[in-house]
């Protein structure tokens, strides 16, 4: 019983362990998603547009590759995060949680108040990209609160 | 909520990585327990008591005992 004097790690020891490969690889996998979509999304761009600095909207893709990169944000953004809420346990669960609603609120009231300050003159008009921005920078802000300070 | 985890843990000399083992949840969980950030679900509460061969009001105290 005796899990810390002994050289061999105990069972629990060595489930964590596995769970914690079990992340590595998810987190892997998902890295190298995010690397051959920007990847590629960067190297077969035929327009003078950028996804990330503005002007996405003159981003031009062979339509075979566009499908194929659809399919893997697809799978980015929607199968990895439903499959990672699978693996982890309640307490990651419900932080993952708050870091959702952080995103999701921030865009519900994100979109009128950027709308209400360009109709004052203070903003450029909203744009798509912002409002993903938001949702990513608040959902990860959110994740970071709740890991640290809840 | 207060509870003994950290207490029960320690006379076992067990480290939180065993106990995250045993009981099938991550070392962050453990911890977000131990020091009260985080209230395990009544399934984990169970789990809990079966490893310790206590009660879970034995482990767990949500302050309304008298």
């Amino acid at each position: 019983m005796n899990a810390r004097n002994s050289s061999e790690p105990g069972p629990g020891e060595a489930r964590t362990r596995q769970r914690r490969r079990r992340q590595m690889i998810f987190l892997a996998v998902a890295a190298v998603l995010g690397g051959v979509i920007g990847g590629a999304t960067g190297f077969f761009d035929q327009g003078d547009g950028n996804l990330f600095a503005g002007g996405w909207e003159q981003m031009k893709l062979p339509p075979a590759l566009a499908i194929g990169i659809a399919v893997l944000l697809l799978g980015g953004f929607l199968a990895l995060p439903l499959y990672g809420f699978k693996m982890v346990d309640d307490y990651k669960r419900e932080i993952n949680l708050v870091a959702f609603t952080g995103g999701c609120l921030s865009v519900l009231s994100g979109f009128p108040i950027w709308a209400v300050l360009h109709a004052g003159g203070f903003v450029p008009a909203p744009h798509a990209f912002g409002i993903f921005a938001i949702a990513f920078v608040s959902m990860y802000a959110s994740f970071l609160f709740a890991r640290w300070r809840l | 909520m207060k509870n003994r985890l950290k207490v029960l843990r320690a006379e076992r000399d067990w480290s939180q990585a065993e106990l995250a083992g045993r009981l099938d949840v991550s070392r962050q969980a453990v911890n977000a327990i131990e020091t009260g950030k985080h209230d395990p679900s009544l399934p984990l509460a169970f789990r809990i008591a079966r490893l310790f061969e206590m009660r879970i009001e034995e482990i767990f105290d949500d302050g309304e005992n008298p």
